[in-house]
Formats: structure tokens, sequence, C-alpha cells
């Protein structure tokens, strides 16, 4: 494979970024319109998608130990939009037409044989991946909802039953999709451990204009169906590590965080652990009620709500960077950190300033940005 | 905020950007108008995107039929290509659409925060208010007790008579300010059902009245 003509060949193409994009999604829907209906009706988010995983893709095209990795996810995840091993022909002679096309005079017989070697390889290692998958887990999961709680005007907390046991770490999330909004698909976070039941909560913040997180809050009820796709997500509590513990949750980023002490109190000799709870307004710590009972039950934990935009609120004021290490003894522990990006990068530049390593921080960034 | 400069611009990007907010009392921007500016910024970006692909789509036109020959002797493929196109434009009116619509939505929930926000605020100087002004009736009432009656003064029967006088006064004011916030409750109710029953709620302005005491 020449690395360099295929890098060269597609950024003639990526420069025209989503006209690109757009050429490709025609192209396959006018040869196989029946793909159209696995799609969302508005394609701009898809497009963006579509383009960074193709960038990444040439990026790292001689880099096996990530590439590999990424394609096998990327064939996995695929699995639950009803993908299929027939796709992949299809979509690579739409890739090829597109690359052709914008090409113009640049492209040869010669460098159409190269792409068709490469997308060869990768559809390979992505169908592998899912054919593997499939062998242990179905493409996606049905869920009934069996709860569903407004604690505020912008969060629901939602209890569901998928039909079938979904097994996962706790930490991880799965993407959603709603009946009331078919084909869109978003991130949230297990809020509990494993339990006998199969039970699983989510905690959802409505986004302004988001069309997802609108409709679990306000249209979804008991008895509605939702549709979960593979569990993914690298946060999870490192059960060898001797170290104590601190929780750092800005709003519904709690979520992975509290499915993260429970799995901790299913060990012989759980860590010590110190959550900090933030959130703008003392309404809005929408599961204190809850976190406060588990503190009462486990001696090695406890719970401090923090408030950042309430200035007559009772107990700690500022954010939960301003209160991690003013409450918490920090030396010689591990950190998970879950909220807004925002949040998340100014708790890991307090803890780092705190002399935190590194390697002892766990993250996860909840964009909270919904198209 | 951060970002890495490779990274494109694409206008939910510009949308969803979280800014570190400032530490109390440190000077900072507000936090609406960053918002608003960044949306401004981000409806803008997407026509001239918009419009940028548009444009070149023109260019391959225009560049096609100069090396490809005049429209009248066009290949078949070059038809399927017509079609790409064809079915393009329509993608991005669709997407069009539905950002618009998002947009709208959006900008319904922000306004409706906003008002809530300030609904809140406005409740809670108007109870610091009403506690203020119930503690000073309550205290000139106690005082005047204290100055006109004739037991001893500072004996605990002249104590236990100012305290009731300050309390009976405080739970007078309070009780009034109750009172009349409860009648403004009902009148909000029924002008809600009068509205409903004029099958006009949606369309009309807000039943929750300004000033609840």
């Amino acid at each position: 494979m020449d690395e360099r003509r295929l890098k060269e060949s597609f950024a003639r193409v990526a420069a025209y970024g989503d006209e690109a994009a757009l050429f490709f999604y025609s192209h396959l829907f006018l040869g196989h319109p029946e793909v159209r209906d696995m799609f969302p009706v508005s394609m701009t988010v898809q497009r963006d998608r579509l383009l960074e995983a193709l960038g990444r893709i040439l990026a790292e095209v001689s880099n096996h130990d990530t590439l590999v990795p990424f394609l096998q996810g990327l064939g996995r995840d695929h699995r639950k939009f009803g993908t299929l091993a027939e796709h992949y022909p299809a979509v690579g002679a739409s890739l090829l037409a597109t690359l052709a096309h914008f090409n113009g005079t640049e492209w040869s017989e010669d460098l159409a044989g190269e792409w068709t070697e490469a997308y060869t390889v990768i559809a390979q290692v992505m169908t592998e991946a899912a054919a593997e998958d499939g062998t242990t887990n179905p493409p996606s999961w049905q869920a009934t909802v069996v709860g569903h709680e407004r604690p505020t005007m912008d969060i629901a907390v939602l209890r569901n039953a998928p039909d079938a046991p979904v097994s996962y770490v706790p930490g991880q999330s799965v993407a959603v999709e709603c009946e009331a909004r078919p084909r869109l698909w978003r991130y949230y976070s297990m809020a509990n451990a494993p339990r006998p039941d199969g039970t699983i909560d989510f905690h959802v913040r409505v986004i302004d204009g988001g069309a997802v997180s609108t409709a679990l809050a306000r249209s979804v009820s008991v008895g509605s169906r939702l549709r979960l796709g593979p569990p993914v997500g690298a946060l999870k509590l490192d059960v060898n590590s001797r170290r104590d513990v601190v929780l750092a949750a800005g709003s519904t980023g709690l979520a992975p965080l509290k499915a993260i002490i429970e799995r901790a109190a299913g060990l012989g000799d759980p860590p010590r652990m110190d959550l900090v709870f933030g959130a703008r307004t003392a309404a809005e710590l929408y599961d204190l009620a809850d976190l406060e009972k588990m503190a009462a039950q486990w001696p090695w934990l406890t719970v401090t709500p923090a408030v950042s935009a309430e200035v007559d609120y009772r107990g700690e004021t500022g954010t939960v960077a301003d209160i991690i290490g003013r409450r918490v003894p920090l030396a010689d522990r591990d950190a998970y950190i879950c909220g807004s990006s925002a949040m998340v990068a100014a708790t890991v530049k307090r803890l780092q300033s705190l002399g935190m390593a590194q390697d002892h921080i766990y993250v996860e960034d909840f964009g909270w940005s919904e198209s | 905020m951060t970002h890495a400069n490779s990274e494109l611009v694409t206008p939910e990007r510009v949308r969803s950007a979280a800014f570190t907010p400032t530490r109390l009392g440190r000077r900072g921007l507000d936090e609406a108008e960053v918002r608003s500016f960044c949306e401004w910024v981000s409806d803008g970006l997407g026509r001239l995107l918009n419009d940028n692909s548009m444009l070149q789509a023109e260019i391959l036109r225009l560049r096609q039929r100069l090396l490809g020959g005049h429209g009248k002797d066009a290949k078949p493929e070059d038809v399927h290509i017509q079609a790409v196109h064809l079915l393009s434009r329509a993608q991005q009116t669709a997407d069009r659409y539905v950002a618009d619509a998002q947009q709208y939505s959006r900008e319904l929930a922000v306004d409706a925060h906003l008002r809530r926000d300030e609904i809140v605020r406005e409740a809670k100087v108007r109870a610091s208010m009403i506690l203020e002004e119930a503690h000073t009736s309550a205290s000139e009432a106690a005082d005047t007790v204290r100055a006109t009656n004739d037991l001893p003064p500072a004996s605990e029967q002249q104590e236990i008579q100012v305290e009731l006088a300050y309390l009976r006064t405080f739970s007078e004011v309070c009780r009034t300010h109750l009172r009349a916030y409860m009648e403004s409750l009902t009148r909000s109710i029924d002008e809600w059902e009068r509205a409903e029953r004029d099958g006009g709620l949606a369309a009309r302005g807000s039943v929750i009245p300004k000033q609840h005491v």
C-alpha cells in the first residue's frame, strides 16, 4: 500500500469538507435506497463523523497498534445501526466514487487499486470484529422504562429493564435511542452496578434544544421502549489499586461515579471514598438524598455537596474544583472525575496543581452538546 | 475553553463551546452574552459553510462542463452525478429545516430558563423583604409594650409580654402577606382556566402574575 498516495488523494477530497461527505451519502443512498432508513433525517452530525473517522484512519494508517482496535470498535459499534456485512461493499463503492469525483484529473486506475486494497482491509477488520461480537451479544438491546422521575425541571432519572441482560463494567455507558427520536443515538452512563434484576438507571440532563435529552425527560414515560447499544468506555474502578479514592461529579456526571461506588461496596475491603457532588444550585443536587443514605450505610464513603451559583447556600459554595482541594485529603489517592468538559478540565487542573499524578486521575468527559 | 488548531471549526463546536467560569468575586464575562455571541457566530458559520459548498458544487459543475464537453452529449455517468448533486441539495434543505427547528426550540428553552431564574430571584428578594418588614413591625410593637406596661423592667413577666407582642405582630404581618399571596395565586389559576377555555393558552403570554404579593 502506498501510504503517501492514499493520504494525498484523501487530502484533496477532505479539502471539500462537507460537500465531499454530502456527495458520499447521496451516492450511497441513490445506489442503495434501503440503507437511508438507518440514518437520521438531518445528516449534519453524521457527515462530520464520517470525515472525522476517515481522517483518523488515514492518520493512523501505518500505526496498526492503534488503528486495529479503533476499527474493531467501529465495527462492533455499527451493529446497533443494523449494519450488515453486505453493506460494506456498497459503502466501499460510494467511497471510491467520491474519491474519484473530487480527485478529478488526478484520479487513476492505479489509485483506485490502492484504495480498493486499503478499503478491503478496513472492511475486513470491521466485519470480523462485528461477527465476533455477534457470537455473544445482540446488535442492540431493547429495554422497557420501568421508572421515570423528574427531580428537577431539567433532570430525569430513568430506570430501565432490558429484555436480555446487558453485561457491563460500572463506569461504562451505552448509546440510547428512543422511539420519539428514531436514529438519534446519545451516550448515557449506567448509574448503578449490575443488579440481580438487571435494571439499569440513566441520569438525563435536558440540554436546551437537545433532541434526545428533551425526549427522554419529557416524552418518555413508564412503559416506553428504548434501544441500547453495546456498553463502551474505559472508566472503571481500579480494584488493584491500594490507594484511597476521591470522586468528583458535576451534575449528572454523577451517574458513572455512583456505579463505581456501588462496585466498591461489592469488594471485601472497599477503599475510603470521598465524593464531591457539584451543581449550580441546591435544587439541582438531584440525587443527594440517595447519596446520603449510601454514606450512612457505608462508613468508608463521605459525600460533600457543592453549589456554585447560589451565594446564600448553607453548605460549601464554589465549583467542584474549588472545593476538592479545600475539603478532601488528596495525598496518595486515585481520582475519578465526570461532568461537563469545563468541569472536568478545571478539576483535573486543580488536582495536578495540588500534586496528584496524571496516572492516578481517571476521567469521563460528557460533552453535553447535542444536535 | 481549549481547542486544537487542527480541529475543523463547525457551527456545532462553536455552539457547544464550554468556557471555564471565573471564580466568584472575580471579573468575568457575562455568560448569557458569550452564549448568544457563540450562537450568532455558529449561525453565520453555518450559512457560510452552506454557501461555500453550493459554490464548490457550482465550480465542479462548470469544471466538468469545460473538461467533458457540453450538456447536450452528457454520458450516462454524468446523469448519475447530476442525481447525486440533486439529492445532496435536497439533503441540505432538510438539514437546514431541522437546524432551524432546533435553534427555535433552544431559544425557547433558554428564554424559559432566564424567566424562571428571574422569577425565583424576585421571589427570594420579596421573601426577605417580608421577613424584614415583619421583624421591624414586631420590634416596634415589642418596644411599645416595653415602654407602656406597668410591670417591673427586665422582669420575667415583662419579657414574656414583650415576646408575646413581638410574635403576635410578626405572625400578623406574615399572615397578611400570605393571604395576599394566596389570593393572587387563585386569581392566576382563574386566569389560566379562562385562557385554556378560550383555547389560546399557547398563544397567550404568561399567566403567572409578575408580583405575587
